[in-house]
């Protein structure tokens, strides 16, 4: 076995299907892949239309005029993807039915590019990287037979294949100017000189190694514009005009089974900025209720300086529904129950703010100040209940605990003490002996001495 | 010839004749337990009533009147939970301290169900318990307030019959001589021991004080 494996280390290693593959793990400390080709997928489930534009590679930025062909790639696959700076990558295995052969697919694309007046090279390849690198030989080769690959690779100037120019001028050095005089090297000896991840490309261009690419997606919103004959004063009935465009956006987000969690209204007077509200839900939603609904809060709430021409309705990012909106149906009682729990917070902090509707957790601290704090983020949908086990039952604890410890004379003990000596580490450090202790009037509190000092506070009242 | 005297047990007979026993063991909704069997025993059904308002009037925290209805809430989560496998919420409106979360859960609260609110003017305090009173998803719905009207006391009532939520309104001891549409008043006050409690209206019940001693 030792022997077979150092054969074929030396042996040319970039044959299209090795007969032996070493069984045994090597000597040397390279990644497995740079030393056994992973086995040649004979019948790729994936084709690869590689389009370069050469024109692009001047352009300073380069994202915004991708994304825009990608739109337009849109019209052949599903699934396009950009290749920064100058490249888009399609799958197009699967769009070879619909257009009835590859040959009349290459062509439609290619003619896509030519309708727009943008000079293109491209390629068809089993791999991405493969049809990239063809693309820019700017061969405009097509090839269905993973097996055909190497051949046809071999006539690939190495520059194509955007390597570092430091790897590029060693091949140079060393002799190599196309693909074929690079496969023929020892793969070892390659990923030893060069990088492991030049090995790891050759075998993505021979499609012997998966390359998971990310698709491009759409980014999309809602915006409709609505223009009143008349000027309206009154926000009641704004609200009347803005149900038709609530309607639409709710419509809009139905079709693409997406929600949103923000939404602005534009407000736009005859002179002056537009009036500009910005509310946020509670969780991702596409009910036209719950819009509306947020929506006339806020508009209740609002000012008008001026009367309103007309106005504007913008969706933030779409998100993908999530599967929790059985929430729509969880209500508490099955009679009384109208609301979910996310409307519900929305609605109070549409009105009240924000920061005004909050949850509490608890922290595992012994110091009592530092072991709860506020959360913003509430979990709205229906969750495990967690279970609260760590907590000392036998410790007092009060229901209501002071935002700043009061000084006070020292007081009628009751139960006691507890010693808290905590937080050296962050310079909040506490050395303190809690007890329960009783007020002149019976209030029940919650008071400690500090050690130190030997001065009481109180720091909770047991309500 | 005498009047025919009808037997007891044929008046009791007539669908007619409402029988208050009947009515106050058996309520159409559950009650829940106050933790104190001494007050339980003075309530109607023996517990909180829910999809009701409650008034507890009382000048200074720190009498145990939260203590009081902690176990009606931990009791009310857990039954929804059991009935519905999703925790219903509670909402405490204008605390006059911050809720300690170690406290509540050590009573058995479920925390990640509990929402408090920060409005900062009294209607917007109303508003708020009216919403979250009348929105169904909330078991109970606690209220601390200085002062308020009878108009919107009533509004609060109609919230929690519609709901079905419990709820709280805690007000200083002045207003006990004002009318309110409450369902339950009671007043707190200094003792020693222990705070004392006064039944001061109760449906279907008899008002009162209740000895808080015991267990």
């Amino acid at each position: 076995m030792k022997l077979r494996s150092a054969e074929s280390r030396t042996a040319d290693l970039f044959a299209a299907t090795p007969a032996r593959r070493p069984h045994v793990s090597s000597p040397v400390a390279l990644a497995p892949q740079a030393l056994a080709p992973p086995a040649l997928n004979p019948q790729p489930k994936q084709l690869w239309y590689a389009a370069v534009f050469p024109a692009m590679a001047q352009l300073e930025s380069f994202a915004a005029p991708l994304q825009k062909l990608c739109l337009h790639a849109h019209a052949f696959t599903s699934f396009v993807s950009i290749e920064p700076p100058n490249a888009l990558l399609l799958e197009v295995k699967g769009s070879v039915k619909l257009f009835g052969s590859l040959q009349q697919l290459h062509m439609d694309i290619d003619a896509c590019w030519r309708r727009l007046a943008l000079p293109a090279h491209s390629a068809i390849a089993p791999s991405t990287l493969a049809a990239l690198w063809l693309a820019r030989a700017g061969a405009a080769s097509q090839i269905e037979d993973s097996k055909l690959l190497r051949e046809s690779l071999a006539k690939v100037p190495v520059a194509c294949t955007a390597w570092d120019a430091e790897r590029l001028q060693t091949l140079r050095a060393m002799g190599v100017t196309h693909l074929g005089e690079l496969m023929r090297l020892p793969r070892a000896g390659l990923a030893r000189r060069l990088s492991p991840a030049l090995v790891l490309d050759l075998d993505i261009a021979l499609a012997r190694q998966p390359a998971p690419r990310r698709a491009f997606v759409r980014r999309e919103r809602f915006r409709e514009r609505c223009d009143f004959e008349t000027e309206i004063e009154h926000v009641a009935y704004l609200e009347k005009a803005l149900e038709p465009l609530i309607e639409r956006c709710a419509r809009f987000l139905r079709r693409r089974q997406a929600g949103i969690q923000a939404l602005q209204l534009k407000l736009r007077h005859r002179e002056g900025p537009a009036t500009c509200v910005q509310l946020g839900l509670a969780s991702i939603t596409s009910e036209r209720r719950r819009l509306s609904d947020v929506l006339c809060q806020k508009l209740a709430r609002l000012d008008l300086r001026a009367p309103v021409r007309g106005m504007e309705l913008i969706s933030g990012s779409l998100r993908a529904l999530s599967a929790s909106s059985r929430d729509v149906f969880a209500g508490f009682t099955g009679a009384g129950s109208r609301d979910s729990a996310p409307q519900l917070v929305e609605r109070l902090r549409a009105r009240l703010g924000e920061g005004a509707v909050y949850g509490v957790c608890l922290i595992p601290e012994h110091r009592p100040e530092a072991a709860w704090k506020r959360v913003h983020e509430l979990r709205l949908t229906a969750a495990a209940r967690v279970d609260e086990e760590s907590i000392d039952q036998k410790l007092p604890r009060p229901v209501w605990l002071l935002n700043e410890p009061l000084s006070l004379p020292k007081p009628e003990i009751i139960q006691g003490p507890e010693r808290i000596e905590s937080g050296w580490w962050d310079g909040k450090g506490v050395a303190r002996d809690y007890y329960v202790a009783r007020h002149a009037d019976g209030v029940r509190l919650w008071v400690f001495q500090e050690r130190q000092s030997k001065r009481w506070y109180v720091h909770g009242v047991f309500a | 010839m005498p009047r025919e005297i009808p037997l007891l047990a044929d008046i009791l007979a007539d669908a007619r004749v409402w029988k208050l026993k009947d009515a106050s063991a058996a309520p159409a909704r559950p009650v829940w337990s106050t933790g104190k069997s001494s007050l339980d025993a003075r309530l109607p059904g023996g517990g909180w009533p829910t999809a009701s308002l409650i008034e507890v009037l009382l000048d200074d925290t720190g009498l145990g009147e939260v203590q009081l209805f902690l176990p009606a809430l931990v009791a009310c989560q857990r039954a929804a939970t059991r009935d519905s496998g999703d925790a219903p919420w509670l909402v405490w409106i204008a605390p006059p301290h911050e809720p300690y979360a170690p406290a509540l859960a050590q009573q058995g609260i479920d925390l990640g169900r509990l929402l408090v609110v920060r409005p900062t003017t009294a209607t917007e305090a109303l508003w708020a318990a009216e919403q979250a009173l009348s929105s169904g998803v909330c078991a109970a719905v606690l209220l601390w307030l200085k002062g308020t009207d009878d108009r919107w006391l009533r509004r609060l009532k109609l919230a929690a019959e519609a709901g079905g939520s419990l709820g709280v309104l805690f007000r200083p001891e002045k207003h006990r001589f004002e009318s309110s549409p409450a369902n339950l008043r009671i007043v707190m006050s200094h003792g020693s021991p222990c705070a004392r409690v006064d039944l001061l209206k109760v449906q279907g019940g008899r008002p009162g004080p209740v000895d808080l001693g015991g267990p």
